[in-house]
Formats: structure tokens, C-alpha cells, sequence
């Protein structure tokens, strides 16, 4: 048993002497944009692989006089190239954009179909070509908007970009850009995200079967990387919309070796509501995104990437006597070094840090008021990518991660008009500790029909205050039906070490990160899906049912009557508790066609349960939503005109109403009158969640000055039938009967709004 | 008589974009009503126990009167002896309204353990109390024109005093005084027309809302901010007390003031009222005052 065990493992790195290696990059013809998850395959042997995050790829087969290796991505050319392969060879394939038809042998022996093939479950990609095709509200097409879409996501409340995965809190989704973490992924209200569409290449969202190399979060890895530039010609592009703006530059600083993107968003909205304003009351919200990045192109084995992103929104309120100021931003910046050691073994290190600061201060009858937290992280990862055959890709590395957090908050008497001097930064309270990881995973091809990715992770953490190590092992396996279904099965443990302490409202941005204690224990998730994968029409529709389970342990919710005001002992003020959740996801895309999208439905429950809440019993969690429906299509009408519409139905979130009333009567002490009887919490569901959105876009291409010029106009209309859709619902007593109202609250009604699209 | 409430700036900017309609809510089943007990025993003082019927939470607010749970067989007992309470009422000259209560004859004893037996619609709730927690004597009143708690901004009075040792304690002030018409109250209830007193002063009780705790404060000297309810002048006197209050009832009356906090709020955790007694809602338990002490404000209310 120990031997067959040994040979298992040493078999995929003992190499065949036989076998020679392919390997090189696929990009894009037009930009040079690296292809991330591109199809490669090799028709006669009938194996394959797909391009890493770098889109560099590696293939070990037997030698032949002749193979045909096909290269192929949604939404671009394929490629057919005839290789031969008596020694090891590297070969680097540009696809241009734009649908193409191979010959139509070797299409019949192509395969894009990843969603069937891949053994891993629950991962989307997103290309953002396709995401700016969809509906925009108020001009702006919005990833994480997107997201929002797929199933198993459920989305937080009206206007907001939070999400919830697998009946996770929103805290349990690691969403990073560039490798980066951003710990508030939203602007103010969370109409629009930190993300500037144009700046992006992919989006990937993992929602369980979780590779080795993720971990961090118990519920999603959001991973969003952005665009390298274009390395072949310079390139302007732009819009302009109802609220905000942007302007994108790209272009090579040495042809095909180093290029540059630099890509900037702003509001308008403080400008435009300057004239609305009268002498006594004087508010302003701002934001804007600054995107860029380099790469090099060192030598055929190296190259550098340096990008940044900073994010800053403000926000003021100032009435006679009343000063509000909101005022928070990321700042990420990513350095890494991607090396290739021959042609099987890849290697990326990264060198990252990002920094999170909010402040939130109020005056309001000369007493000052103020919040303030702010995260520093620096990291480093190390990740090796090994293929030593095309049975098996072997990930191995580590990863560490330095925390810093500051938070504090205060409340002192204002006298005379000084202003407040604010909370000295020097006063802050900090707290400093660590997280690592080792992990190693191997994706591999047991036999035709039989697949698996097998991980391992060693997660760590310490503190002054506690530390923990952990050990989560990951296990997908895929058996193949025939050549367009599949069977898959995963089992994922997650661990985390940071938990969000959670504020009643989704947007806005009062939740405070808290690292694990000795209290406060690491979030652990245990999770089991399973699911049935099933193409059609030669991968034209895709379809999957996926079923879950997932158990979560130490969830932590704020003791009953708290909130957040000020950070300085946060254990206290929290309970702790679990939670479970199950469901099932159904998924169908067209990918190819005039008519394109997707039709997403999750049903689901999600339950909690903790010792000193609801009296012990299990309650729904907040945003358990029965049932969740998402309908996405777009239409080419012609050369010009694309049609768009997203239609999305979920059921209303829970939340808590009192049954009934006593009175307690002290004559006129302070806590005389009535007071609620609660009998469950999360007792009673608002109304159903439901909207349309629309979209037409007219593009147009046309030369200035002998140059090619796209122009394009975008019509939008979000919430196209102006349903009032809850936000969250709050009591009013009647003065005069002493009868308490439910009132509704809803923020967005129906929103038109033009864009103006520029590309040179 | 100034209360600061601190709204969260995005709330104020979101008021501006959101729009707002009545909804009609249903929970699940149909709500019935419960038995709600609060019996508070102070040495040396006859008995009172409340017993009062909740109402569905969208009714509209009835009297005392109306939610009086009459008809219950209401007794009491030391272990020695017991005794039946009898329905009674004090008028409250604040509100203009009748308060109804079961009312013993025979006063609580400090050092005695009480059981309480309600037999109400063919279901009976027992609990007990004894009245053992140490009397605690004030040792300073202060008047302050500001402090702040969790409620704002206010003015008020300063309580100094040592704390009994060896044992776990909860606080909570009290005030009586003569008040008549032209002293409001602090908050919207100013807006009762109390125009039952035919100008006569009547006497008010003032409990504190805030249950202090000697946590990590054992035998050591400590300080209660209250804040008062009424507005005064000058010169004004009242009393002032010192509650010591059992666990029992400091926890009933902190999850009393918490949601108090939290009623009315969608962004605070709502908070659920934990019965101590057995099947019904309410509280029974005791209360053991300080001496008195004679107060005279020494400026109008700001």
C-alpha cells in the first residue's frame, strides 16, 4: 500500500523519456493581452491543457512526426498549427478577436468545453468583453453587478454591489485585484464598485472545490486581474456618462516587449448638484479610480508586472450646526516576476501591499463624533506551476501575509467654533499579526473518464494575542458521461482568519475587519457539492445543476441592541454562533449565436444558529432567499445596433418584527411606555426582490484622421417598470393612536441613462 | 433638557435618494396575547405586582386600564406565611390615567425569600426572590449640565458612592419630587396635556433607564451620571435613592433599556426581552434603596 502510495506521487515528476514538452503563450493578436484559460489541444492524442493566469501553457506528450495542436478561446479565432515534435519545442500563438470557424475536421475534435472537461466545479469566468455588453446603470457596467447574476450568488440589498455566496456573509468572499486584496470592493452606497470595467482583462469567481493555492475565505475567491496593455500600438478609450466618466491609455513602451495601461474613473456628481444647493445646506459626494500598470518582457524566460490601483471616495454633509464626512479608499500595488525554468516548471512570485482607510465623523450639536479604521497588508506569495505531463499540473507554494490594523472612535463636546483636531493617528491602537500558508495541489488525469485536483493547504496564524494552525485538504473529482457531460464531486475545508464585523446595512461602509482572538476563534466552512455538467449543440449551450452543502463554525453577529460606534473592545460586543446552508444551482448559457447569455435559478436555505440569539433556536439567515432567478440576454441586431436586457427575482431578505407589545409604567421615567415581544428572529420576509433592465448600443467605426475611430452610444434603462423594490423596512408609531406603521423603504426607482463610448 | 442623537451621515444622504410607502407585515401564525408579570419588592413597602395582557404589536396603544389582566388569583408567600394580593390602582397625575396593579397588605422584609404564584386562565406562573443585596449609601450629589451616554448628550445628576464588596451588585438611581404642570418632561412626553391636577403639584417617581454594574469595580468607589426626566429651576429639591437591585431584575431591566435603544432602529440589533418566570413574560424580584438624600438644583435647566 506505502509503495503504490510512492509511486503515485513521485509518478507524475519521474518524466518520460520518450515525451518532449510544448509550451509558449497565447495571446491576443490585436493587443497582446495574455488569453487566460485558453484551450490548448493536441487533436490525435486528444489531450489538452488551458493557459495559466500569465496565459503561458505547457504540454509533455509521446513525440510524433506530425501533431496537430488546436488553440481556441470564447470569442476569438481558433488556430490549427501542425508541430513537429522530435524535441521539445516552444510555441506562442496570438488568437485574434472576432468569431472564426477552423477547419472543419479539426473543429470536430476541438474542445471548448472546459465547464465539462476541468474536474474542478463552481468556477465562472467571466471575460469582460462580455460584461460590458450588459445593461448599465447610470452608464456603468458594474463586475461585480455581474457577479451578482451567477448562481449561487445572492446579492445584498437594492443598489448594492455586496454579495453573498453559498449563503456566506459578505465578509467570506476574498475579492482581489491583481492578486491584491480589497477589503471594500464598494463606493459610497454601492451603486457602482471599485472595479473599472475598462481596466480588465478576467473575471474568475470560485465558489467552491476550491484549488489548494486559494484560501483565506470561507464562502468565494473573486480574482480579478487586470489588463497588461496593449504591447503592439497605443490606444485611447473613454466614456462618458450621467454621473461619472473615464478615460483608458494603453500602448506598448517597447513594441511586443513592455507596455502600459493607465486608467482613471471620476464622479461628477459633486459638480452637478453644486447648483441645487442653497447657502444653508452644502453637500458633496466624490469618487474616483486610478488604475495602471507595466509589464516587461525581460527575455523569453522572464517578465516583470508592476500595477496599482488607488480608490478614494468622500462624501460631506454640512447643514446649520451639522457636519457629516464619510471618507474611505484602497490602494493596492502588485510587483510580480513570472520565470519559466525550462519549459515545464513556472514559477510567479509577488511582492504586494494595500492599504484600507475609512473615516467617519459627525458634529452635530457642538459634539463631535468620529471613526476610524484603516488596514495595511503587505505580502508575499511564491507559487511554482509544474507540468510534467499532460495528465498532470502540479501547483506548489507559499504564501505570507502581514497584517496591520488601526481602529478607533470617539465622542467629546465641541466648544466654541474650533473645529474638532480629529483622533491623533499617533493615539491609535494598533494591532499586528500574521497569516502564511504552504499548499500544493495536482490537477490529474486518472484515466479517460476519470479526473481529479487534489490539494492540500497549511494555513497559519499568529498574533500576541492567539494562534492557530490549521490543515484543509480540498478533493474534486470529475467522471466524464461521454464527450459533452460529465459528473463532478468536492469537498473543500476553508478556514479564516479575519471576520467583518457585520453592520445592519450592506453599503455602507461601517464594518470593521477584526482579526481572530482568542475569543473571536478562526471562521471555519466545511463544503460538499456535487454536480452534473452537460453541453450541447458542439458547446453552443452549456448547462449545469450543482448541489451544496456548507457548514460554517465560530460565525460571529453583534449581541442583541448593539451596533457599531466605536472599535476599541469589539470582542465584547459579539456573539458567536454557526451556520449552515444547502440549495441547488441551475445554469444554462448560450455562448454562440446573434442571441447570447444566460438563465441562472439557485434555490436555497440558509439557517443560524447561536447560543445567545432567538433563545437558542435556529434562525434564517439575513439574506436566505428561497428562490433566486437571473435571466441575461444580448441580441446583435445588425453590424450596429445590440440589444441587451437582464431580468433578475429573488425572494425578499428576513428580518426581525416584534409580535407583540407590553407596557412597563413608571410615570414618566424615562423608560416608561411599550416595549416589543419578539417571539423569532429573521421572523418575517420583505417582499419579493424583482427588475428589468435594458440596454441598445449603437457602435460605430470610422476613421479621423486616417486613424480608426469606434464610437458608440449606449442607452440604458435600469429598473425599466419602476418597481419599488424594499431596502429595509423600519417601524413609525402614529402620534395619536400610538399605532405602529411598517414603512417600506426603497432606493432606486426606474433610471435612464445615455453613455457616450470612445475607442482610438 | 437636551438629548443629542447621532444619525449616520450616509443615512441622511441616502434619506435624500429613497423613497418610502406603508407595507402591511403578517408574521407567521396568529399572535396570542400573554401574560406580562412585574413585581418588584422593596422592604419595608406593601407588595405590588402588575399583571397586564400584551397586545398584537400593530394594535393601536391602549390605557393600563385596558390591558389589566383582571380575574387572576395573585398570592405571595414568605415560607411562613401567604397572602392574597388584591386588585388596586394609584392615579397617575403625570398621565392623567389610572394604573392597576395586585396590592398586598403585609410589607416586604429585608433577609426573606418571597415565592409569587399567579393563577391566570387556568394556567399558573410561580417565581421567587429574596432580598439580600446590601444596602449602598450615597456618599455625593452632584449636579452636571453635560455628560454624555449611549443615549447623547444630556444634564443630570452625579451619584458618588462605594461599592458593596464581596459580591456581584447593580445599581440604578432613583428620584423622587413635587412637580406641577409647568415642568416638562425631557422627551415627547411633553406633549400630554396633563390637565388633571387643578394646578395642584403631584409626586413623581424617576427611575433611572441605566443599570450600572460593579464589574471590575469590586469595593471600590463609584460614580452614576443620570440623567433626569423633568425640567426644574433653581432651588428645585428632590430625593434621591440608590437602587440595589437583585440579578434578576438588573438583567430584566438592562434588556428593558436595550431595547429601548433599539426599538424604532433598523440598524441596531433588535433585542429580545428574557422572561424570568417560568412559561410567561415579566419579572419578579427586589429592590433595596439607599437612605434618602435631600437635593436642590442649582440652576435652571439648560
Amino acid at each position: 500500500m506505502r509503495v503504490s502510495l510512492l509511486l503515485f506521487i513521485l509518478l507524475p515528476w519521474a518524466g518520460f523519456t520518450q515525451n518532449h514538452t510544448i509550451s509558449g503563450t497565447v495571446t491576443d493578436a490585436t493587443t497582446g493581452e495574455a488569453l487566460i484559460g485558453a484551450n490548448v489541444f493536441v487533436t490525435s492524442t486528444k489531450t489538452g491543457t488551458t493557459t495559466n493566469s500569465y496565459g503561458f501553457y505547457s504540454l509533455t506528450i509521446p513525440s510524433a512526426d506530425s501533431l496537430g495542436v488546436a488553440f481556441t478561446y470564447v470569442g476569438y479565432t481558433a488556430q490549427f498549427k501542425k508541430v513537429y515534435l522530435d524535441q521539445n519545442i516552444e510555441l506562442s500563438v496570438e488568437l485574434a478577436p472576432g468569431v472564426g470557424l477552423l477547419d472543419e475536421v479539426v473543429v470536430s475534435g476541438v474542445r471548448s468545453d472546459e465547464n465539462v472537461a476541468r474536474p474542478q466545479m463552481g468556477v465562472v469566468d467571466i471575460p469582460t468583453e462580455k460584461i460590458k455588453e450588459l445593461p448599465a446603470i447610470l452608464g456603468e457596467v458594474d463586475v461585480l453587478k455581474v457577479v451578482q447574476l451567477l448562481p449561487g450568488v445572492q446579492s445584498g440589498n437594492e443598489g448594492t454591489t455586496g454579495f453573498f455566496v453559498r449563503g456566506g456573509n459578505a465578509d467570506q468572499n476574498l475579492v482581489q485585484l491583481d492578486e491584491a486584496i480589497v477589503y471594500n470592493p464598494n463606493h459610497l452606497f454601492g451603486l457602482f464598485s471599485t472595479f473599472n470595467t475598462r481596466a480588465i482583462n478576467n473575471v474568475r469567481l470560485i465558489k467552491g472545490g476550491f484549488p489548494a493555492q486559494y484560501g483565506g475565505r470561507l464562502s468565494s475567491i473573486l480574482d480579478i486581474s487586470m489588463k497588461e496593455g496593449n504591447n503592439k500600438r497605443l490606444g485611447v478609450e473613454g466614456g462618458i456618462g450621467l454621473v461619472t466618466s473615464q478615460l483608458t491609455a494603453e500602448g506598448p513602451i517597447k513594441k511586443e516587449k513592455a507596455s502600459f495601461i493607465v486608467s482613471g474613473r471620476r464622479t461628477y456628481f459633486d459638480w452637478m448638484i453644486k447648483p441645487f444647493l442653497t447657502s444653508r445646506i452644502r453637500t458633496s459626494y466624490s469618487f474616483y479610480d486610478l488604475n495602471a500598470k507595466v509589464n516587461w518582457q525581460i527575455g523569453p524566460k522572464d517578465r516583470l508586472f508592476l500595477s496599482a490601483f488607488n480608490g478614494k471616495d468622500d462624501a460631506t454633509y454640512i447643514e446649520d450646526g451639522i457636519e457629516y464626512n464619510v471618507r474611505f479608499g484602497n490602494t493596492t500595488g502588485t510587483l510580480r516576476w513570472n520565470h519559466i525554468f525550462g519549459q515545464k516548471l513556472f514559477l510567479n512570485t509577488s511582492f504586494i501591499i494595500n492599504e484600507y482607510d475609512q473615516n467617519i465623523s459627525a458634529l452635530q450639536d457642538n459634539s463631535f463624533s468620529e471613526v476610524l479604521s484603516g488596514i495595511n497588508d503587505v505580502n508575499g506569495k511564491l507559487e511554482f506551476q509544474y507540468y510534467p505531463n499532460p495528465d498532470h499540473i502540479i501547483l506548489f507554494g507559499a504564501h505570507y501575509l502581514d497584517h496591520t490594523f488601526r481602529s478607533s472612535g470617539r465622542t467629546e463636546a465641541q466648544s466654541g467654533s474650533d473645529p474638532s483636531p480629529g483622533i491623533d493617528a499617533n493615539t491609535i491602537p494598533v494591532k499586528y499579526f500574521d497569516e502564511f500558508a504552504l499548499y500544493v495541489n495536482d490537477e490529474m488525469k486518472l484515466s479517460e473518464r476519470l479526473s481529479a485536483n487534489l490539494g492540500l493547504r497549511l494555513p497559519g496564524f499568529f498574533s500576541d494575542e492567539a494562534s492557530y494552525y490549521r490543515i484543509e485538504p480540498r478533493a474534486s473529482l470529475k467522471v466524464a458521461l461521454g464527450p459533452a457531460s460529465s459528473v463532478k464531486a468536492a469537498y473543500t475545508m476553508m478556514n479564516q482568519f479575519l471576520h467583518l464585523v457585520p453592520s445592519s446595512t450592506a453599503s455602507v461602509p461601517t464594518e470593521i475587519w477584526v482579526p481572530s482572538t482568542e475569543k473571536t476563534r478562526p471562521q471555519l466552512s466545511t463544503q460538499y457539492s456535487v454536480g452534473y455538467f452537460q453541453n450541447f449543440r458542439d458547446n453552443e449551450y452549456e448547462s449545469s445543476l450543482e448541489v451544496y452543502y456548507k457548514d460554517m463554525r465560530n460565525q460571529v453577529l453583534f449581541r442583541e441592541g448593539n451596533q457599531l460606534i466605536e472599535s476599541l473592545d469589539i470582542d465584547s460586543l459579539l456573539t458567536y454562533g454557526k451556520g449552515w446552508s444547502y440549495g441547488a444551482e441551475l445554469f444554462l448559457r448560450k455562448n454562440r449565436g446573434k442571441l447570447t447569455g444566460w438563465i441562472s435559478y439557485t434555490l436555497s436555505w440558509t439557517n443560524q444558529r447561536f447560543e445567545e440569539l432567538n433563545f437558542g433556536n435556529t434562525f434564517p439567515f439575513r439574506y436566505d432567499r428561497r428562490h433566486n432567478l437571473s435571466v441575461v440576454g444580448t441580441y446583435e441586431l445588425g453590424k450596429r445596433w445590440s440589444l441587451s436586457a437582464t431580468f433578475v427575482f429573488s425572494s425578499g431578505n428576513v428580518y426581525t418584527v416584534p409580535v407583540g407589545r407590553v407596557g412597563v409604567f413608571y410615570g414618566g421615567s424615562l423608560f416608561e411606555g411599550n416595549y416589543f415581544v419578539y417571539e423569532e428572529r429573521n421572523n418575517v420576509r420583505m417582499n419579493p426582490y424583482h427588475r428589468l433592465d435594458l440596454s441598445a448600443s449603437h457602435k460605430r467605426e470610422w476613421k479621423l484622421l486616417g486613424k480608426p475611430l469606434t464610437s458608440e452610444w449606449v442607452f440604458s434603462v435600469y429598473n425599466t417598470y419602476s418597481r419599488l423594490n424594499p431596502y429595509f423596512v423600519f417601524f413609525e408609531v402614529e402620534p395619536a393612536t400610538g399605532e405602529p406603521k411598517a414603512k417600506q423603504v426603497s432606493l432606486l426607482p426606474i433610471i435612464p441613462s445615455i453613455t457616450y463610448n470612445f475607442k482610438f | 433638557m437636551k438629548t443629542i442623537k447621532y444619525l449616520f451621515p450616509p443615512l441622511l444622504l441616502l434619506a435624500v435618494l429613497s423613497c418610502r410607502k406603508d407595507v402591511n407585515i403578517k408574521p407567521k401564525g396568529n399572535y396570542e396575547s400573554q401574560l406580562f408579570i412585574e413585581g418588584i419588592l422593596y422592604p419595608g413597602e406593601q407588595p405590588r405586582i402588575y399583571l397586564s395582557l400584551s397586545q398584537p404589536f400593530f394594535n393601536k396603544e391602549v390605557t393600563p386600564q385596558e390591558m389589566f389582566a383582571r380575574g387572576a388569583e395573585v398570592r405571595l408567600s414568605d415560607g411562613a406565611r401567604e397572602e392574597l394580593l388584591h386588585p388596586d390602582s394609584t392615579y397617575d397625575k403625570f398621565r392623567c390615567r389610572w394604573v392597576p396593579y395586585y396590592l398586598g397588605q403585609t410589607p416586604a422584609e429585608y433577609g426573606k425569600t418571597y415565592e409569587l404564584r399567579v393563577a391566570f386562565l387556568g394556567k399558573t406562573y410561580t417565581a421567587t426572590t429574596t432580598i439580600s443585596q446590601a444596602k449602598v449609601d450615597i456618599e455625593e450629589v452632584e449636579y452636571t449640565s453635560e455628560f454624555f451616554d449611549v443615549y447623547g448628550g444630556h444634564d443630570g445628576v452625579i451619584l458618588r458612592f462605594r461599592d458593596a464588596p464581596g459580591q456581584n451588585n447593580f445599581y440604578r438611581f432613583q428620584m423622587d419630587r413635587f412637580l406641577d404642570t409647568s415642568r416638562h418632561h425631557a422627551h415627547i412626553l411633553e406633549v400630554i396635556q396633563n390637565d388633571c391636577t387643578n394646578g395642584e403639584k403631584f409626586w413623581i417617581t424617576d427611575l433611572g433607564r441605566t443599570i450600572f454594574r460593579d464589574e471590575n469595580n469590586d469595593g471600590q468607589p463609584m460614580e452614576m451620571y443620570a440623567e433626569v426626566s423633568f425640567e426644574y429651576r433653581r432651588g428645585d429639591t428632590a430625593y434621591i435613592y440608590l437602587q440595589s437591585l437583585d440579578e434578576t431584575s438588573a438583567a430584566f431591566y438592562e434588556d428593558i433599556d436595550n431595547q429601548l435603544q433599539s426599538i424604532l432602529n433598523p440598524f441596531v440589533e433588535p433585542v429580545f426581552l428574557k422572561s424570568t418566570i417560568e412559561g410567561t413574560l415579566g419579572v419578579f424580584g427586589s429592590v433595596v434603596r439607599s437612605d434618602t438624600v435631600l437635593f436642590v438644583y442649582p440652576q435652571d435647566n439648560p
